[in-house]
């Protein structure tokens, strides 16, 4: 029991440092002969150190100047002498090579700046995290400052940046709340963060589990339903699942699921984060009025004669059934069918068993890049001589678009690797972004032309040439075998006619929800002149 | 060395250090009389962790590691400057380090408890927080500008610590852990 004669204010003056020599004797007593005392302690020291130190934020600037100083590779010997110059007596070494000693002195002036009261001359608490930008996301302003408050995202996107320099992307549906300046928990929704290294250990909870991260890029997703998932794009994060002690470190290109045991790994989803450099794009696209020329783009093509079929997966449309999730698609609070698990696919029945010449495909797609050969845009049921002309539109293995009919085969001297048409250009970026496809088939001219961003890319020749059949058929997988698409797809167009290339430009251009001027720019760099295959 | 195992070394151990130097501030603050001297003391700890730090072996336990080492440099500052100071008996912190080392997951719920329970304050309480247990303030400045006397000041002080920690020990409770 707790000796009933101390007096608990001698524990208090000694955290003060007001503690007289008499008081220090008995603390030291109540402490030796009590176990409750100690712990009592214990803790009441804990919470003194925490207050130190939570008293005593980062601001921006110290951590884009630690940032640098911690940095190795960015650190010159002015730096490190500069920055050393007080501690350089104390550590100097004689006994190691001058490059080692040089390391050395910077990682302990690194060392010495994380510890010396030079970083934290803040006066008030400063906010945790700060917004930057927003796309929808009208419960943010820019600018504004959050701390402890829980914050809901129903539309949009939002990108903030934490005290300590750490930039998140998140995407609605969305429910976080900041724990700390480099702690934030997210109850559903996605993320995406960029991690200098004075925000090291940053945290992202989940209610399967934390996300540590060791400096780096990487993405959380906490689904409705389900475990969260963690993808790391670059460098290294601790991924710990909740209830258990154990803790997996992942690297570049790694996923896993937040539950424990065999099967938790998953294929990192490149393409389902929106990260920093993106953002900026679509805050750019948001405010340039995008969504307008492509909802009245829209409009004129469901009048037109020829359409076979729309999908843009809104709320006033009837969704087709399938199995997928439901994400956001390029607008703010639009929607977009995702596809994640294996098997995932939306069906349709359309075309009948009409012969069509001429064909269009486009869609808006957000894809990973994945070992898996093929990503079903467009496969209709089976494959066989039954059905001459029917229609298989995907992303290859080689990441290039392909447009394959059955019994249709290729005019001589083709380049393709395989026995069918394929774009040039690779499709796939290395970064999620939302891109157009579409390629026009016609059957009389026996050509296949293939448009990336609007931009014509190939005109592949064939030699037999039949007309197109659909029917019953699926998006963003095949019934045969799983080529299962692995993103979002937006804004799906089957048309029973040749577009032209001016058609296809206009398509895109009032469909896109970046900027036009960036967009061209991030083009990847090939010489993108067309090219004849008969010739 | 080559640089580049330099700069790898330099990561690792830059990795291992600010994961775990709030646990070691932390574990250094329950064993010395004050804040500045766990500055003080943690400094040289770093400064030593770093160059033992090829001593480490990779799949060990940092922050045992570095408990270790906090230790022995807290003893020998005990030694030498716990003459002129008023410190605790050194079996009495002998026995502090020990224990703590056994609840340090308790501990690290309790300072990530404390930043929420920090956040829920009043702003006005918080602000005089932290003025208070900023680096090198000065409580009787600060008492001054709160409208307290000095004594009252600290009556405040202590009434806020023991808030606080009851809000931790709730938060805690609800916790499933």
């Amino acid at each position: 029991m707790i000796n009933q004669n101390f007096d608990p204010q001698i524990l208090h003056r000694y955290l003060d440092g007001t503690a007289s020599a008499e008081d220090i004797e008995e603390l030291s007593a109540w402490l030796r002969s009590n176990a409750d005392a100690r712990l009592e302690f214990i803790e009441m020291l804990n919470l003194d150190s925490t207050l130190a130190a939570v008293s005593q934020p980062f601001s921006a600037e110290d951590a884009a100047a630690m940032t640098q100083a911690c940095e190795p590779a960015s650190m010159s010997i002015d730096q490190v002498t500069a920055a050393t110059e007080s501690k350089v007596a104390v550590i100097g070494s004689k006994d190691s090579s001058t490059l080692h000693r040089l390391a050395w002195l910077a990682t302990a002036a690194c060392v010495a700046m994380l510890l010396s009261g030079v970083w934290w001359s803040q006066r008030t608490p400063q906010p945790w995290a700060t917004v930057q930008s927003r796309v929808g996301a009208g419960e943010f302003a820019v600018g504004a400052g959050l701390r402890g408050e829980v914050n809901q995202i129903q539309v949009g996107v939002v990108q903030l940046v934490t005290a300590r320099g750490a930039q998140i992307v998140i995407e609605a549906p969305a429910t976080f709340q900041f724990e700390s300046n480099n702690r934030l928990r997210l109850t559903r929704g996605r993320l995406s963060a960029e991690v200098p290294p004075a925000a090291k250990g940053f945290t992202v909870v989940t209610p399967s589990g934390e996300a540590i991260d060791l400096g780096t890029r990487f993405g959380v997703d906490v689904p409705t339903d389900g475990p969260a998932e963690i993808h790391v794009f670059e460098g290294e994060v601790i991924a710990k699942v909740s209830g258990t002690k154990a803790s997996e470190n992942l690297f570049g290109g790694d996923a896993r699921a937040l539950e424990g045991g065999a099967g938790a790994a998953r294929e990192l989803r490149s393409s389902a984060f929106i990260q920093k450099n993106e953002m900026a794009e679509l805050s750019a696209g948001h405010s340039s009025k995008q969504r307008r020329r492509a909802e009245a783009s829209i409009v004129a093509l469901r009048n037109d004669p020829t359409l076979i079929a729309l999908f843009d997966f809104e709320l006033n449309e009837e969704v087709p059934p399938g199995v997928f999730r439901m994400a956001q698609g390029r607008w703010p609070g639009s929607r977009a069918p995702e596809f994640v698990s294996v098997g995932d696919h939306v069906k349709l029945d359309v075309g009948g068993d009409h012969q069509w010449p001429q064909l269009t495909l486009a869609a808006w797609v957000r894809l990973d890049r994945l070992g898996a050969p093929f990503q079903s845009l467009l496969h209709t049921d089976g494959w066989n001589e039954t059905k001459l002309g029917q229609v298989h539109w995907m992303v290859t293995r080689h990441t290039t678009m392909r447009l394959a009919l059955y019994g249709n085969t290729l005019a001589p001297g083709s380049v393709e690797p395989d026995i069918f048409p394929d774009s040039r250009t690779p499709v796939l970026p290395e970064q999620g972004r939302w891109i157009h496809l579409a390629t026009v088939y016609d059957a009389k001219a026996r050509t296949v032309r293939f448009f990336l961003n609007g931009e014509f890319d190939k005109q592949t020749r064939q030699d037999i040439a039949y007309p197109a059949k659909l029917g019953p058929s699926q998006i963003g997988n095949w019934n045969r075998e799983d080529r299962k698409l692995s993103g979002r797809i937006d804004e799906f167009i089957i048309l029973g006619r040749a577009m032209s290339d001016k058609e296809i430009q206009d398509l895109y251009s009032a469909g896109s929800p970046y900027p036009a001027m960036i967009h061209k720019q991030n083009r990847p760099p090939q010489n993108l002149a067309p090219v004849k295959n008969d010739e | 060395m080559p640089d580049t195992d330099n700069n790898d070394h330099h990561r690792q151990f830059l990795r291992h250090f600010t994961t775990h130097e709030p646990a070691v501030r932390a574990f250094v603050r329950r064993l010395v009389p004050s804040r500045a001297d766990a500055d003080d003391i943690l400094q040289e700890v770093s400064i030593v962790l770093w160059k033992k730090f090829g001593e480490f072996r990779s799949d060990g336990d940092f922050k045992a590691w570095a408990f270790g080492i906090a230790r022995f440099k807290v003893l020998s500052w005990l030694r030498d400057r716990g003459r002129d100071r008023l410190v605790l008996d050194s079996d009495v912190v002998a026995l502090i380090a020990e224990e703590s080392q056994n609840v340090e997951p308790h501990l690290e719920r309790q300072r990530i408890a404390l930043e929420t329970c920090f956040e829920k304050m009043r702003t006005e309480e918080r602000d005089l927080l932290v003025r208070a247990y900023e680096r090198n303030a000065r409580i009787h400045e600060v008492a001054l500008t709160s409208g307290r006397s000095v004594g009252g000041f600290y009556q405040w002080l202590h009434r806020m610590r023991k808030l606080l920690m009851d809000c931790i020990t709730r938060a805690l409770a609800e916790q499933p852990s």
